[in-house]
Parts: C-alpha cells; sequence; structure tokens
C-alpha cells in the first residue's frame, strides 16, 4: 500500500513534472507571502517585510531541490541532466567524439559481424516443434578419427533399437548422402518438360516414414510419408524441397500427384517441405523413403554404417536416461554380434548438439570470437585513455563541481554517461558498419553448399550483442577515468598552478599500465595469429603427393535401375573409360572411390601369417578403389612393382597395390611385393589379395599434414556405384568439361555427372574456410597492432604536451636534443618491453590450446620463429609511435616552453 | 530571535509536523505558525527545511495533500494527516516518550542510585 503511494507519488512527479513545479512555486511563494503579511502586520514596512520573509525563508532554490529529491525524481532529473551535459561536452570536442566514437565503432563493428556467424551456426533453433527434446543417436566408432563419435548406424540395430526402447516416442531413420537423377519429362510442368533435358544429379535422403513425424513439421503443401511408404513396392513417391520446387517446378501447386523421373523410374510427388526445414548446412534437395528389405536385416549388413537416426524423447524422459538406455541397448548388440559390433558404442545427442558437432565450427568461431573480443579490448583501452586524458584536463572544472557541492558519485556518473554516450554512437555506427561487414561475409562464405545453406544475416541476436557490448564498452572506457576523477583532492587540484611538474602524473601512471595492457593483447594475437596462418600456408604449399594441377573431376552415382549388379557397374567403367580416352587433350584417364587428398573411409585387414584379431583391434588403412591408369592421371608415382591393368578384373586372383606409409608402418620394410592381405570389404566374402605394387605416399587430406596406409584395389575386380572420374589435360582442364559430359552420354544420356570441377576447386571446396579464416583473422591482428600503436603514440604524445614546461627547463640548463629523444623513447620502449614480455607469456600455451580448440588431429604447429619475430616487428612498429611525437619534444624551444602557460 | 529558543533535535521535525496536522488541516505556513505556537516560540525551525519535510511525509503516504483557500481568500496547499499517518505519529510519540522518559530517569539519577 504505501509502497503503491510512494510510486504514485513517483510517477505523478517524474510524468506531471511541470504541474508540480508550478504548484512548488506557489506553495512557496504563498509562505513567503503569507509570512511577509503577518510582519506587515506587526508594522513592518511592506517591502521591507518581504526582504525579511525571503531571508527567513533561506534558499528557495535550494528547498525547491530537497523537495525534488524528496519526491525521488532528482535520480531521473540528474540522469536527463547528465546526459544533456554529455552530449553538450562531446560536441564541443568534435575531434576528441569523432576518435573515440570511430575507434569503439570499428570494435564493435568487427564483433556483431563475427557474432552473426556465432548467430547463424550455434544460436539458431532447429526446425520442428521443441528441438531440443528432438535427439540424434551416433554410433561411436573404436577407431579414433575426426568426429568418430558421430558415426551412423546399421539398418539392424536401428531395426532393434526401434523396438526395444522404452524412451524414445519414435526413432526415425535416414540415409542422407544418395544422389539420385531427375530428368525432365513429361509431366512436369515447367514448361520444357517435353524434351528430355541434360539429366540433373540432386543429393537425395531417404527417409523413414515417421521421419517428419519426429521433428514434428509439416509440409508446405501436400502432406508427408504414409506408415505403409516405406515397403518395398509403395515407395515410389517423393517429397521435394522447396528449392527444387522453384528452381525446376515454377512453386507450381499442381506438382502435388505429378510424376517425376528418378532414376529412371516414375515417382509421384506427395509434398513440398517449407524452406525453412533445414539442418543446419545439410540440406536434400529431395526425400524419399527409406526401403529396408531382408537384405538390411542379416549380419553382413551390420558392417553398413549409414543411417543417422532421429528421435524424439518420450515425455519426462531426460536426455541421461536415454542415453542409459540406448548404451544398454548397444552393450546387448556387442554381446549378440562381437564379430562386427566389438567396442562400437552410442551416442545421444540433442538435435541442436548435434548439428554444432556435426559442422565442427565452435573451434573456429572461439578463436574468431576472441581475436574480435580482444581488438575490442584494445579499442576501449584506446577510448579510455582518451577520456583519462581529457579528466586530467578537466580536473580544475570536476573540482570546483565537487566543491560546490556535487557528490563524488554524481561525478562519477557524470563521467560514466559520457561514456555511455561514446559507446552508443559507437555501438550504432558500428552496427551500421557491420551490416556492411556482414554482407561481405556471406558473400565469401560459399566455397561449399553446406557452409551458403547457413544463412548469415544481421538478426537480432546480433543487435542485442551490439547493444550489450556497447554497454560493457561504456562500463570500461567510463569506469577507469570516472573513479580515477572522483578521487580527485579539490584543494590541491584547485591551488595546483598547470606549472606544477607533478601534474597528472597518477593519470599518466593508469594510462601507462593500460597501454602496457595494449601491447601485451596486441603482441599475443599476433602471434596467435602468425601460428595459424604459419599452419595454413605450410597446408597450402604442402607437396600433396600428388599433382592437382590440370586434372579435371566429376562424381557418378549409378543408379540400382539400370545398374543392378557388378557386371554392369564394371561394364559402365569400362565403356566410359574408353570414351573419356577419345577426349584428344585427355592424357591419362581413371575412375576412383575416392579422389586423392579427399579423406577417404578407412578399411581393416589382416596381413597372412599374422594372428587374427578382434574387429576393433584390427589394423586399417585407407581404402581406394580404382582403374588402372589412376597414378599417372593423379601423378602419384609407382615406386616398386606394377599397376593395375585390364586383366586384374573379376576372373583374375585380387590384387591390391599400397603406399609406401603401408609398407613402413604395418610390414615393418619387409619385401611387400607377393606380401597376402585380406581386406574386410563390407558386403564382400573375405578374400586374400596379394601386393602387386607400392606408390609414393598422398596427403590423407588436404587440410592436413597427415599420412597413413593406403590400400589399392582395382574397380573391375570390385565394382562400386559412387565413384569419380579424372581426366588429366594437356591443357586447361576447365575447357574439357563438354567433352567430359559428352563423353559420359555416350555411355549412358541419363546419368548425371555432379560436381563437375578441376582438382583445384575440389581442394578449395574443401579448404575453403580456411583461407576466410585467415585473412579474418590476419587482419584482426593488424588492426589491434594498429590500435596499440595509435594508444601508444596518444600517450607519449599527451605527456610530451603535458611536460613541455619540464622540457624546456632541461634545456635551458643544457640538456642535449638527443637526451631529450632519448628520454621520451625510453618511456615508450619501457612501456613495449614490458607489454611484449607480458604477451609472450600469455602466447607461449597457445599452440597446445589451438590444438585442443581446433582439432588439428596431433599436428604439430609450434613455431619458435615467431616469438622474436613478432616482438621485435611490435618494438618497431611502437619505436615509430613513439618517434614522432618525441621529435616534437626535441624541437621545445626553451623560452616558448618557459612562457608555456 | 528570541536568543532562548532550541534547535530541533535530529528526525524530530516529521513527528512535530505530523502533531501539527493531526489538530486538523494546515498549509505550509500554518503548519510553522502551529508548532511556534505550540511550543510558544521555544523551537528554532528553519523555514526552507519544512517543505522537504512535508514532500518527503507525502510521499511515504502518512499526510495527503489538496489545494484549497487560504484565510486570507487565496489558493493554498493544506495538509492532512491519513490514517496510515495517525498509526504512525500514535506509534512515534509512544517511542518518543518513553525515550524522553528513560533519558531523563538517567539524568536525574544521583551517584547514590549508581
Amino acid at each position: 500500500m504505501r509502497t503503491l503511494s510512494r510510486i504514485q507519488s513517483w510517477m505523478r512527479a517524474v510524468m506531471g513534472r511541470s504541474r508540480m513545479e508550478r504548484e512548488m512555486d506557489a506553495e512557496l511563494h504563498f509562505h513567503i507571502e503569507a509570512f511577509a503579511e503577518d510582519l506587515a502586520r506587526n508594522g513592518v514596512p511592506r517591502p521591507e517585510a518581504l526582504r525579511r520573509a525571503r531571508i527567513e525563508f533561506g534558499a528557495v532554490e535550494r528547498a525547491k531541490e530537497e523537495c525534488r529529491e524528496a519526491r525521488g525524481i532528482s535520480l531521473f532529473d540528474g540522469l536527463t541532466q547528465d546526459f544533456q551535459y554529455a552530449v553538450r561536452t562531446l560536441r564541443k570536442n568534435p575531434g576528441f567524439t569523432a576518435t573515440a566514437v570511430l575507434t569503439l565503432a570499428l570494435g564493435i563493428a568487427l564483433n556483431a559481424t563475427m557474432f552473426s556467424m556465432v548467430s547463424a551456426f550455434l544460436l539458431r533453433r532447429p526446425p520442428g516443434q521443441e528441438p531440443s527434446r528432438a535427439v540424434v543417436i551416433s554410433g561411436i566408432n573404436p577407431t579414433q578419427g575426426f568426429q568418430s563419435d558421430l558415426s551412423g548406424v546399421s539398418a539392424p540395430n536401428y531395426l532393434a533399437w526401434r523396438q526395444a526402447n522404452h524412451v524414445f516416442v519414435e526413432i526415425a531413420a535416414a540415409d542422407e548422402y544418395r544422389t539420385v537423377s531427375l530428368t525432365a519429362q513429361g509431366t512436369d510442368r515447367s514448361g520444357q518438360g517435353t524434351s528430355i533435358g541434360r539429366p540433373e544429379a540432386l543429393r537425395a535422403s531417404a527417409v523413414s516414414s515417421n521421419y517428419f513425424r519426429v521433428f514434428g513439421v509439416s509440409p508446405q503443401i501436400g502432406r508427408t510419408f504414409a506408415d505403409g511408404e516405406g515397403l518395398a513396392g509403395h515407395d515410389h513417391v517423393v517429397i521435394l524441397s522447396h528449392e527444387l520446387w522453384e528452381r525446376r517446378f515454377g512453386s507450381e501447386a499442381s506438382v502435388i500427384g505429378g510424376t517425376i523421373r528418378l532414376n529412371r523410374e516414375n515417382y509421384t510427388v506427395i509434398g513440398v517441405m517449407p524452406a525453412n526445414f533445414r539442418l543446419m548446412g545439410f540440406v536434400p534437395q529431395l526425400w524419399m523413403p527409406l526401403v529396408l528389405r531382408a537384405a538390411d536385416q542379416t549380419e553382413a549388413a551390420r558392417k553398413e554404417r549409414s543411417l543417422n537416426l532421429y528421435a524424439r524423447l518420450k515425455p519426462g524422459v531426460t536426455l541421461e536416461q536415454a542415453r542409459a538406455e540406448m548404451v544398454t541397448l548397444a552393450q546387448r548388440a556387442e554381446e549378440s554380434f562381437p564379430e562386427t559390433e566389438k567396442g562400437w558404442g552410442v551416442g545421444v545427442r540433442t538435435l541442436p548438439e548435434y548439428l554444432v558437432q556435426n559442422f565442427s565450427v565452435r573451434g573456429g568461431l572461439a578463436v574468431m570470437m576472441t581475436a574480435v573480443g580482444f581488438v575490442l579490448l584494445i579499442a576501449c583501452a584506446n577510448v579510455a585513455a582518451l577520456l583519462l586524458a581529457r579528466a586530467a584536463g578537466r580536473r580544475k572544472e570536476l573540482a570546483i563541481r565537487i566543491s560546490l557541492g556535487a557528490g563524488r558519485l554524481r561525478v562519477v556518473r557524470q563521467l560514466l554517461t559520457e561514456g555511455l554516450v561514446v559507446a552508443l554512437l559507437g555501438g550504432g555506427g558500428g552496427l551500421l558498419a557491420s551490416y556492411w561487414g556482414i554482407n561481405l561475409v556471406r558473400a565469401n562464405m560459399n566455397f561449399n553448399e553446406y557452409v551458403s545453406a547457413v544463412p548469415i544475416s544481421l538478426d537480432w541476436n546480433v543487435v542485442f550483442f551490439a547493444l550489450a557490448i556497447s554497454v560493457a564498452s561504456a562500463a570500461l572506457c567510463g569506469l577507469v577515468p570516472a573513479l580515477s576523477a572522483s578521487r580527485t583532492d579539490v584543494n590541491t587540484n584547485l591551488k595546483e598552478e598547470s606549472r606544477a611538474l607533478s601534474a597528472g602524473r597518477s593519470h599518466s601512471r593508469l594510462r601507462t599500465v593500460m597501454v602496457t595492457g595494449e601491447i601485451a593483447l596486441a603482441l599475443f594475437l599476433l602471434v596467435g595469429t602468425g601460428l595459424l596462418i604459419r599452419r595454413l600456408s605450410v597446408l597450402h604449399n604442402q607437396n600433396l603427393g600428388f599433382v592437382p594441377d590440370h586434372l579435371l573431376t566429376a562424381g557418378v552415382t549409378l543408379d540400382s535401375a539400370q545398374y543392378k549388379d557388378a557386371s554392369q557397374q564394371a561394364a559402365f567403367v569400362r565403356n566410359a573409360m574408353i570414351q573419356l580416352r577419345q577426349i584428344p587433350d585427355a592424357e591419362a584417364v581413371a575412375a576412383t572411390s575416392d579422389l586423392p587428398a579427399t579423406g577417404p573411409g578407412k578399411v581393416t585387414f589382416l596381413i597372412k601369417g599374422q594372428p587374427e584379431l578382434p574387429a576393433n583391434q584390427r589394423l586399417s588403412a585407407l581404402d581406394f578403389v580404382i582403374t588402372p591408369e589412376f597414378f599417372r592421371a593423379a601423378g602419384i608415382p609407382l615406386l616398386r612393382g606394377r599397376e593395375f591393368t585390364e586383366r586384374d578384373n573379376g576372373t583374375g586372383t585380387r590384387a591390391v597395390l599400397v603406399n609406401q606409409e603401408f609398407v613402413h608402418r604395418y610390414l615393418q620394410g619387409q619385401e611387400p611385393i607377393g606380401k597376402q592381405i585380406r581386406l574386410d570389404v563390407s558386403g564382400a566374402t573375405p578374400e586374400w589379395s596379394e601386393i602387386v605394387g607400392v606408390v609414393g605416399n598422398t596427403k590423407s587430406f588436404s587440410g592436413s599434414t597427415r599420412e597413413e596406409g593406403q590400400v589399392f584395389e582395382a574397380m573391375l575386380q570390385r565394382p562400386i556405384s559412387s565413384f569419380a572420374l579424372m581426366i588429366r589435360a594437356a591443357s586447361d582442364p576447365e575447357g574439357l568439361v563438354g567433352a567430359m559430359r559428352n563423353a559420359v552420354r555416350q555411355v549412358d544420356a541419363e546419368l548425371p555427372l555432379v560436381q563437375v570441377m578441376s582438382m583445384h576447386a575440389v581442394i578449395k571446396r574443401q579448404d575453403g574456410g580456411d583461407a576466410i579464416f585467415e585473412a579474418l583473422l590476419a587482419s584482426f591482428a593488424l588492426l589491434a597492432l594498429i590500435l596499440a600503436a595509435i594508444g601508444i603514440y596518444g600517450l607519449v604524445a599527451y605527456s610530451v604536451g603535458q611536460r613541455t614546461h619540464e622540457i624546456g627547463i632541461r634545456m635551458a640548463l643544457g640538456a642535449e636534443k638527443p637526451h631529450v629523444l632519448r628520454m621520451v623513447l625510453r618511456d615508450g620502449l619501457k612501456m613495449t618491453a614490458i607489454g611484449a614480455a607480458m604477451g609472450l607469456v600469455m602466447a607461449l600455451p597457445l599452440p597446445r590450446v589451438f590444438e585442443a580448440v581446433l582439432y588439428f588431429g596431433g599436428e604439430n604447429i609450434q613455431e619458435p620463429a615467431l616469438y622474436f619475430i613478432v616482438p621485435i616487428a611490435m618494438t618497431v612498429v611502437t619505436m615509430l609511435a613513439t618517434y614522432i611525437p618525441a621529435r616534437r619534444a626535441m624541437k621545445v624551444d626553451p623560452v616558448v616552453a618557459l612562457r608555456y602557460e | 530571535m528570541d536568543k532562548k529558543q532550541i534547535e530541533l533535535l535530529q528526525g524530530t521535525l516529521d513527528m512535530l509536523i505530523l502533531k501539527a496536522v493531526s489538530l486538523g488541516p494546515l498549509h505550509g505556513y500554518g503548519v510553522l505558525l502551529r508548532i511556534q505556537q505550540i511550543s510558544k516560540d521555544r523551537l528554532e525551525i528553519q523555514q526552507g527545511s519544512l517543505y522537504p519535510a512535508l514532500y518527503r511525509l507525502e510521499h511515504q503516504g502518512w499526510i495527503a495533500s489538496e489545494w484549497g483557500e487560504s484565510e486570507n481568500k487565496r489558493k493554498a496547499k493544506y495538509y492532512r494527516l491519513t490514517a496510515a499517518g495517525k498509526r504512525k505519529f500514535q506509534t512515534e510519540a509512544e517511542k518518543w516518550n518513553r525515550m524522553a522518559d528513560v533519558i531523563a530517569g538517567i539524568l536525574q539519577s544521583t551517584p547514590e542510585e549508581v
């Protein structure tokens, strides 16, 4: 009740401000009048009575101020007053204001721009209802490797777990990386339907019929899969992505119920998903039913871990309970099928967590945000130093205000408000600049379709973040000068003439500390960036072990309608090679399961004569399936033995080649030729193969220096349905694109090629993020250096200005100019030395930190030279920044200086 | 001014104002006159500090104000005691009387009693 009356009175006071002022005036006026009248009645003459009444009453303004305070409006009042005052002082110093605002705007723009990536990758909610109740079940591969804990799950496990678990409403399965061909024809209503156009390869996801139900999403038009449509014979239905619907079918609603030709078979379109249904960067262009046949339930099918499982937790079930249940089920599978399941675990993650891990952007973003955060800190230190310098110049003003009765708190608040105004202006400017920055980042984040699919934009998260860091900057910038100014001793400051040599010593000490900190941070950033850039340049310039120049590549997926068995697949490969070889500029042509340095899958194997080990302890090597000319096409040298020939086909004895690392690692340098090994190839009966040749090493992955053992199988002996074509060209490889498409059309007119591009383009697609990462980090570090240099310049220039009088005296007393120069330079050097030492100590553990955060896979990025080069470069820059004001000090004319002020 | 006036003890002005307006609505100047009248001019009251006290008491809800007409037909702001103010005044007055008794008892004590 009383609180209410207080709030009411406060509201009245604040809202009805002018009315209250009027009433207060009237009331006090009435008092004085009435008092004067009483005096007059006692015989005092009227004018004298009024005068006496006023004197008796005392200071009217102070009474009013106290009345306002009693109403609690002076806080609000003070704030507006502070604000107006801050704006006024800032407008009076446009140079100072512009510098401070621009510095902060720069720092805030960088942070907002980088944060747009954080927002896009980490903060967006996945589609569907309650995405945090949706989970992803992944296999955990006992063989350690990149994202080995995000492995797929086999069909038999899916079916078993779906039956046995008590924690999920449903489990859906998706085989997300299928390629299908779409041939335009018949009922395609885009207008081009009548002629058979170029077949297009599409990314398709084969999903169980409950898939969309698990996410809780509805189609934009049409329907999702019905339960019976996961059965063979009923499965020729398809759901289109919004993108495909728009591009190929002109967003026509009439597409529903129509037929499209996929993999040479007719499918009925039953639905279109909305544009926002995407799992971060993973966007299939269409969804088909996942059909699980009898063959998918055999023990052999347990090796085919190609399904991603999505599930929804039952109400009340926690993630931990779900995990525990799945671990039990995985153990049961391990006990029942030790041959295939030994060592394999299972993990359960919420959908958002899974997507972030799968995209593995967190480490990179953390590094970026740290870098821009430091740049902002440095910017804040510069602005704080500016405010501090100005506060030093305003000591007298503040002293007068304090002596006139302004509370210290009031003065602190005043200075903080100034900081806040500067920071908010900087934040606004920064946000505007980040709009441009975000566009720039988005324009560059398109090196592959997964990254392009994640929309980076200036969203509300970014706006709130910019606002938050503006306020934080205001506190950082404003607090230091405010506190130091409020400690002002009124007496000394009012007495202290500007001649005093000790002027502002404590202020400059604080600034020295801040500039030293800036140097430390800048050095830390430079060393960190240097380490990363050095690593990337090593990777960029490394010898991959093959020749990527003049190499044209394309992907092919043979559909099961036309290519039902291995012999048909082998026939396609043989015919395609014949056609490709006809191309005039083709020096060598090949097909391969994986292009070199693109991270192929691993295969476990046994060397004849060695004891048979359980599945999870077997040796493993990277597995390639190739045609005879592969090594010539790729430019990989044959070191011993022979390459494959046309005779290494289905009827010949199985032959393999291995690389040098394989011989070194697994054969301990014994004679490799003639050794027998047995590969655990999925779906095939184990057979012994003979090593017939040894080739040079190639890197496992272009973004890494790793070299591993490799095994090469002959594609004619083990045909596969999905592979890449390679042409070594005598000329520009891009010029052969048309010829390559033609050659494949000669063999099969309805088979599309995917990602027809040069090998360099393939590598760029793979490592494209690195170049952006590198460029961004380098610019951040450079900016940090420039800001730190400006900081030290500002400090030295200011202190030279302050010490003009002192320098004048020194010179009048006979100090030589070089001596004065040395004196000033020494101050700068001292700060640089201390700052650099601190920065170096901070930077020492960086290689280990990067290793942990960015998953380099055990690569060494020690670069001791950096720890010398960077501090030296830093010293040169700061010395330059010191030298300019120092030279000014040297030019001081003693006569002028002594008259100074 | 009478030199025999004594300065007001800290925090007692509020109580005196509450007492003054408890006898009937008064304007600010009236409060001053009433206190002086009851105290027989023995208290020195800073006129300037009267109004902040009135505003504070009103803000706290002990007194309420409204505009009315003064004895000489002029517009004046009248204060009156609220129900909450009445209770407040009673407890404050009781506290004060107890305190005054205790203090007086201490000051009057003789060496024998101690």
